[in-house]
């Protein structure tokens, strides 16, 4: 699957400042994307884009707060920059408890904001790189035999050999043949390496 | 009875006997001799003249034959008494008596009476002149006294001749009538205990002894006090004369006194009114006038100078210098018009001006006239000036604290605004940063920009800037002192302005503005600066109360309509916690306020502005909720769309 390229998705209520923004960030380069209320962009929200958020705090109707918290609800990964105005500190820092990587303050320096915009984005893509591993060490182990299974989850647990053949009553012979089709089917290519995929499959999106 | 001879009786027995009856018959009073028992012995000529009887025919009888009774009777007893007592009643004294005639008629005689002595038994003598013509003078003397009294009597003064002792010889009725006496109990009572004041007597009378002694002529007009037989004190004005005998001795002094009591009171009560005008005038400044038309003399109170600081000894100014010398030129030609109006057409004048005093200060002076007659019945204008520099001082103080004070809520309210405000500053420096930035990185490749890029940046820079500067010329000419002033403008473009600074303030705090506005709304005369301070103020009221009780439509509605009465009704509602009735109690009360940062003065100010614009302020709840605060502006008439 052809993924989009990583996009900075703009939302700000003020037509002068979106448009400014889509050009600034047009000129540095980066796809953007506008959008006149947190609503319209919550209705077009696809989790699979790669990419960031530029989003006011205040806006008439959902404000960028009530969007974050939205986002969250539906375990969307997408960094959000935050643009705040004067006297918005205690918005700002109720944002980032929320998850939200940065925050810049109105009026701004081009150069911060693309900085900020380009930490998002690489975080973005951070995000979705080990998305990515997670989901194909899930994929090998799904391909492993119930018997495999019980000897991967007693090795990882770091039983001797000799000790899983008594815990299964086979032989000796019968846990290393397993246990080497195991390695092979996960593709580790040690016994540290297998311990850390297995944890990798375990943690919580 | 024997021959008559010249005096009737016996024959003369010697010289000496001839000697006393030549002597009796040539006396003119009538000479009578009687004994120890009343017999007559002796009847002189003058007596046989007198009595119309001879000598004969009456010797030897009783001397009671020339009496009338009750003389008669009693003279026996008077005789008797006087020789067994020797008690003298009428010997040596005299008396008046009334006599009897032969004929029967009576006659006044004066009797003087004799004892003849070293006789035994006594005999008497009677010396006995006719009065009758003496009586009669003395009866003419004393009509001509009673006429004189009579004329006294009429005089409406009080008369009153004193002798040397002071005792009162003359008193008129008018007199008795002031003084409370009978007058002739008054005659022959001494004037100084009778009828002085204790406290005075001694002064008036040591003065009257001094007309005798000759130290003093009394002084031709003088006023003291008498009291009067009841005790009360009248005051009289005299005028002395003093009474000399022909040998020029004081021997008495002859007043006229007029009771003038009443006159001093009215004089006393008329000085004392004046004497209070003058005080009120004084206290008031308020002097009056009035001037003979066209512009004859004038009369001034005493505090018109005081007033005009003009020299009351130099009397009033005619109209003309007054125009000219006292009233403030730039006052000049109005006050000289009202004038005019008031003398031509008899308009009511009423007017407040300036005067300028002779140092050269300003006073503002409110003046009221009109026209009347004199007491001759001629044309004259009369009126008042009042000096009300002070009122007008003191109104122009509140009306400036006013101003100020309206000034520092406008500030305060813009206070409670200013995080809106930055943030609709703010939004258009950020573009204008923003679109620089961009052109800035676009421009660094050569041949990179698109053009239509670049003409976007550019115009929006200058549409942002420009959106910026209008946020803030509107703060600026809402914010900066200045006086009040009135303008005709449409309802709807008062709330558009307005929305600059309503519209974030209210975005700040999550909450919607809507605005709904009748279609045919008139025009209204206002101060928009003062009308959008009431508006702002109600809308910070409505948002407050929107964050107080956090309702689940954030939304507060304006609307304007047209009332009942025609007037512009322009309300804002919220869906807050509404308006108690303890709040509404004391909403308006300068300084009151529920709010913990709240002045206290946006209602208070809101109401006094709207007064002013002749409209007024209420509330009323919200149907479902919250409150609505409306106020009315009346129309402009004739300007119905």
């Amino acid at each position: 699957m052809k993924e989009k390229p990583a996009t900075v998705f703009v939302v700000d209520d003020d037509e002068a400042v979106r448009t400014s923004l889509r050009l600034l960030l047009k000129s540095v380069g980066l796809p953007v994307e506008t959008f006149a209320s947190a609503q319209e962009f919550l209705d077009q929200f696809d989790p699979g884009r790669a990419g960031c958020l530029v989003l006011d705090i205040r806006m008439p109707g959902m404000s960028g707060l009530e969007l974050q918290q939205h986002l969250n609800d539906r375990h969307s990964i997408m960094p959000i920059v935050f643009i705040t105005g004067h006297g918005d500190v205690p918005m700002a820092v109720e944002a980032m408890q929320a998850g939200a990587v940065d925050f810049i303050q109105k009026p701004f320096r081009d150069q911060d904001l693309i900085d900020r915009i380009n930490r998002a984005l690489e975080k973005d893509r951070e995000m979705r790189g080990e998305l990515r591993e997670r989901d194909e060490i899930r994929r090998r182990m799904s391909q492993l035999t119930p018997r495999e299974r019980e000897v991967l989850e007693l090795v990882t647990q770091g039983k001797a050999n000799k000790v899983i053949a008594g815990d299964l009553n086979v032989s000796q012979r019968t846990v290393e043949i397993h246990r080497a089709r195991v390695m092979e089917k996960m593709g580790a290519n040690s016994l540290a390496h297998l311990v850390r995929m297995v944890i990798e499959a375990h943690r919580e999106d | 009875m024997t021959e008559p001879n010249e005096t009737g009786n016996r024959p003369p027995s010697n010289v000496a006997e001839l000697e006393l009856r030549a002597v009796l018959d040539a006396a003119v009073d009538a000479v009578i001799v009687i004994d120890a028992t009343g017999c007559i012995e002796t009847f002189s000529h003058a007596a046989e003249r007198l009595f119309g009887y001879a000598a004969d025919e009456v010797i030897g009888r009783n001397v009671t034959v020339l009496m009338p009774e009750p003389f008669r009777s009693q003279h026996d007893g008077y005789l008797t008494h006087h020789i067994r007592s020797g008690e003298r009643r009428i010997i040596g004294k005299g008396r008046e008596v009334v006599a009897q005639r032969r004929d029967g008629s009576l006659f006044p005689v004066f009797l003087s009476v004799g004892r003849i002595a070293a006789v035994d038994p006594p005999r008497f003598v009677g010396l006995i002149s006719d009065i009758t013509d003496r009586k009669r003078a003395l009866e003419a003397l004393r009509r001509e006294r009673d006429r004189a009294q009579a004329y006294l009597d009429l005089a409406q003064v009080m008369l009153l001749a004193l002798d040397e002792n002071g005792t009162i010889s003359l008193v008129n009725r008018k007199g008795g009538e002031i003084l409370g006496w009978p007058e002739d109990e008054l005659v022959g009572r001494n004037w100084f205990s009778t009828c002085l004041p204790p406290d005075l007597r001694g002064d008036v009378q040591s003065m009257f002894r001094h007309f005798f002694d000759g130290a003093a002529t009394p002084a031709q007009y003088a006023e003291h006090e008498v009291v009067t037989r009841s005790g009360e004190r009248k005051l009289i004005a005299w005028r002395n004369v003093v009474l000399r005998d022909e040998r020029g001795l004081v021997i008495g002094t002859l007043s006229s006194g007029e009771d003038v009591t009443d006159q001093r009171r009215r004089m006393e009560a008329l000085r004392k009114s004046e004497q209070l005008l003058r005080d009120a005038q004084s206290i008031a400044n308020l002097g009056n006038f009035e001037t003979r038309l066209p512009d004859g003399p004038s009369y001034w109170s005493r505090q018109m100078h005081v007033i005009l600081g003009t020299e009351p000894e130099a009397g009033p100014l005619s109209w003309a210098d007054y125009a000219a010398r006292c009233v403030h030129p730039g006052d000049r030609d109005r006050v000289v018009a009202a004038w005019s109006r008031l003398t031509s057409d008899e308009q009511p004048l009423d007017a407040e001006y300036r005067i300028v005093r002779p140092d050269g200060s300003i006073r503002f002076v409110h003046s009221i006239a009109r026209l009347g007659r004199d007491a001759e019945s001629r044309v004259q204008a009369a009126g008042t000036l009042h000096d009300i520099t002070e009122r007008k001082n003191a109104q122009e103080e509140i009306r400036q604290t006013q101003e100020r004070i309206t000034q520092f809520a406008r500030l305060s309210t813009m206070g409670e605004m200013a995080a809106g405000l930055a943030h609709e500053i703010n939004q258009p420096l950020t573009a204008i940063a923003t679109f620089a930035q961009a052109l800035r990185r676009l421009l660094a490749t050569p041949g990179a920009a698109d053009p239509e890029d670049v003409e976007l940046a550019l115009s929006q820079i200058s549409a942002q800037a420009l959106r910026a500067g209008e946020v803030i010329r509107r703060l600026r000419s809402f914010v900066k002192h200045r006086e009040a002033h009135t303008e005709l403008i449409e309802p709807r473009r008062l709330i558009a302005e307005l929305m600059t600074f309503a519209e974030p303030d209210a975005r700040l705090n999550d909450i919607q503005v809507r605005v709904e506005a009748a279609e045919d709304l008139p025009l209204v005369a206002c101060d928009p600066v003062q009308i959008q301070q009431v508006l702002l103020n109600l809308i910070r009221n409505a948002i407050d109360a929107t964050n107080e009780a956090s309702p689940a439509g954030r939304e507060i509605r304006m609307r304007m309509r047209r009332d009942e009465d025609g007037a512009v009704e322009i309300s804002v509602e919220d869906r807050g916690p509404g308006i108690s009735d303890e709040v509404a109690q004391h909403l308006g009360n300068p300084f009151y306020t529920t709010k913990p940062t709240g002045t206290g003065l946006g209602i208070a100010i809101s109401r006094s502005i709207l007064r002013a614009h002749g409209g007024r302020l209420a509330h009323r709840p919200t149907p479902g909720g919250g409150a609505t605060v409306f106020f009315t502006l009346p129309a402009m008439p004739g300007s119905d769309k």
